[in-house]
């Protein structure tokens, strides 16, 4: 079977407000910005389109109308994924792999500043019977877990800390990204504690942006691009969505999705194989949890890479040298294409300042927030 | 908290929303015998599956597992254990509590799952993961048949 390809990227932002454009203007500019990257004319090239976005988070109903025309998709096949942008990547990988499409492009975006009322939304998705008429601030799963991986895996605060401290340095290198800082373990520590003992500066701000990416089947890719990024593998899992019968020390569903995703791309030996990972560290801890569950360590160790400097841009493996999503900020559905945008980047040497050396295969991987247990990953290569 | 804007959105042009959804979400039948039993008995029910033996607190009708369908009842008990908790200084809107909530994850023996809830009677810094604790039923005359029907998880002495 053919090979599929990302040949295109495109993004705005990501910022904290985007008060000039709205939500449909930011998702023209992206998608100019993603075709004009892989050289294809949308009304005439482009065989299907993918939106990820979900009702709650846009504010009105059936959101799926309100795409086409931004994207240059009108009377096209165009579908909406209620999911995290990733989820959208490797819906398209699948339709070109059927051999019906040729060029694919997905879109995810965020408009989070327009909405006023964000913690209402999150308690929103919680289950209505069993645990929303708790109320409370919808983060206080997230404390919740932090506090049984600490328990059950040793890792310290400070290891966590480390974590906002790594993303939110790398983050200043990224034009992309809007929450760089030079912070130390101790700012992190003393920050305000909001779930404990999960602290301010170890969440994600909400951030606005948008990506579109371009995806090819094998000939077309290589005609369009010298610099063709390969799907290699892909992989998706929902663990329960019963916050009382999940795992809260492992992120099963990372596990089971990264175990797809490197079958399918025969990978046997992920930290020999994997030069670096973009991984969800919406909550800093998350990124530990997460490089645990990738299997690029074994459990209770993610700790130990962080402060002995391996996850660092320069370290053995750079984990989020984009400033992963403590630095770029949480951008809703997009925020798995954040992580595809850099592993494009990375692997076609345009980085930038950032630019990782003789880097050849990334693994990318998100999740889909309070109160989900679902993740993807997909491992891309040069 | 979870924002950080330094321009208010609301000076800017924009046409404001508001959404205003309402729903009666039914409980089903494991969720109406669930409640039901607290409020007329203030007991936690668990649903046995009979293929692979876990007791599911809260009860479902089907096992997550074998996909069976449960019909045997188990009284869980009042009395569980700490699996997991935090302390929550912002309330639902992200405004700062004036008295912190906690929050967790409690696990009865020999089940699987638990019930999240709040922990009452007790200090934040003297909470601990495996710590022992019991449910705090509401007056029979205020119960309405809902998780807050428990008014909250208290510590207790082994
Ligand atoms: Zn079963």
């Amino acid at each position: 079977m053919k090979d599929v390809a990302v040949v295109g990227v495109g993004c705005v932002g990501f910022r904290p407000v985007t008060p000039e454009l709205s939500y449909k203007e930011l998702m023209f500019e992206a998608a100019m910005r993603a075709y004009e990257d892989a050289g294809v004319n949308p009304r005439k090239d482009i065989d299907a389109f993918i939106t990820c976005a979900e009702d709650y988070w846009e504010g009105f109903s059936i959101f799926d109308e309100f795409v086409p025309d931004q994207l240059g998709a009108v009377l096209k096949h165009l579908f909406t994924v209620s999911a995290d942008g990733l989820f959208g990547l490797i819906t398209a990988y699948m339709l070109i792999k059927t051999g019906h499409f040729d060029i694919v492009a997905v879109e995810a975006h965020s408009k989070a500043s327009d909405i006023l009322t964000y913690e209402g939304i999150v308690n929103f998705a919680f289950d209505p019977i069993f645990n929303r008429p708790l109320g409370g601030h919808p983060y206080y799963v997230a404390g919740m877990e932090m506090n049984r991986y600490l328990c059950e895996t040793g890792t310290t605060l400070e290891q966590c800390a480390m974590v906002a401290v790594k993303n939110k340095r790398n983050a200043l290198a990224n034009p992309h990204a809007c929450y760089g800082a030079n912070i130390t373990v101790k700012d992190v520590l003393c920050s305000e504690c909001q779930f404990y003992p999960l602290k301010k500066l170890e969440i994600s701000p909400l951030s606005d942006g948008c990506i579109v990416t371009v995806l090819a089947s094998e000939d077309v890719a290589t005609k369009l691009t010298d610099k063709p990024v390969w799907i290699r593998g892909v992989g998706w899992c929902t663990e329960t969505p019963c916050l009382e019968t999940r795992d809260w020390g492992r992120a099963v569903y990372t596990e089971l999705a990264a175990e797809m995703a490197y079958k399918t791309a025969g990978i046997k030996n992920p930290v020999k194989e994997i030069d670096f990972a973009e991984v969800c560290d919406m909550f800093a801890y998350k990124e530990l949890q997460h490089l645990e569950a990738l299997k690029l360590c074994r459990r209770g160790e993610a700790g130990n890479l962080v402060e002995e400097g391996v996850t660092q841009r320069d370290g053995e493996l750079p984990v989020n040298p984009s400033g992963g999503m403590l630095g770029m900020g949480y951008a809703l559905e997009a925020s798995g294409l954040q992580r595809v945008l850099e592993a494009v980047l990375q692997l076609r040497g345009e980085a930038g300042k950032r630019q990782l050396p003789e880097v050849e295969t990334g693994v990318v991987q998100t999740w889909r927030g309070i109160p989900t247990a679902t993740g993807a990953v997909v491992v891309l290569s040069k | 908290m979870s924002r950080e804007i330094s321009t208010c959105p609301l000076r800017l042009r924009h046409y404001p929303g508001h959404l205003e959804p309402e729903y009666a979400y039914t409980l089903g039948i494991a969720g109406e015998r669930f409640f039901r039993e607290i409020k007329e008995n203030a007991r936690i029910m668990g649903a046995k599956c009979k293929k692979c033996g876990k007791i599911y607190v809260p009860p479902k009708l089907y096992c997550e597992e074998c996909f069976e369908k449960l019909e045997e009842w188990v009284d869980v008990g009042t009395k569980g254990t700490v699996y997991t908790f935090t302390i929550s200084f912002l309330d639902e809107h992200g405004e700062k509590l004036e008295k912190p909530e906690i929050y967790a994850l409690i696990k009865f023996k020999g089940t699987y799952g638990g019930i999240v809830h709040r922990l009452g009677e007790v200090k934040p810094e003297n909470v601990r993961i495996g710590m022992k604790v019991q449910a705090v039923f509401k007056p029979l005359t205020e119960r309405k048949g809902t998780i807050n029907d428990i008014a909250y998880f208290k510590p207790i002495m082994e």
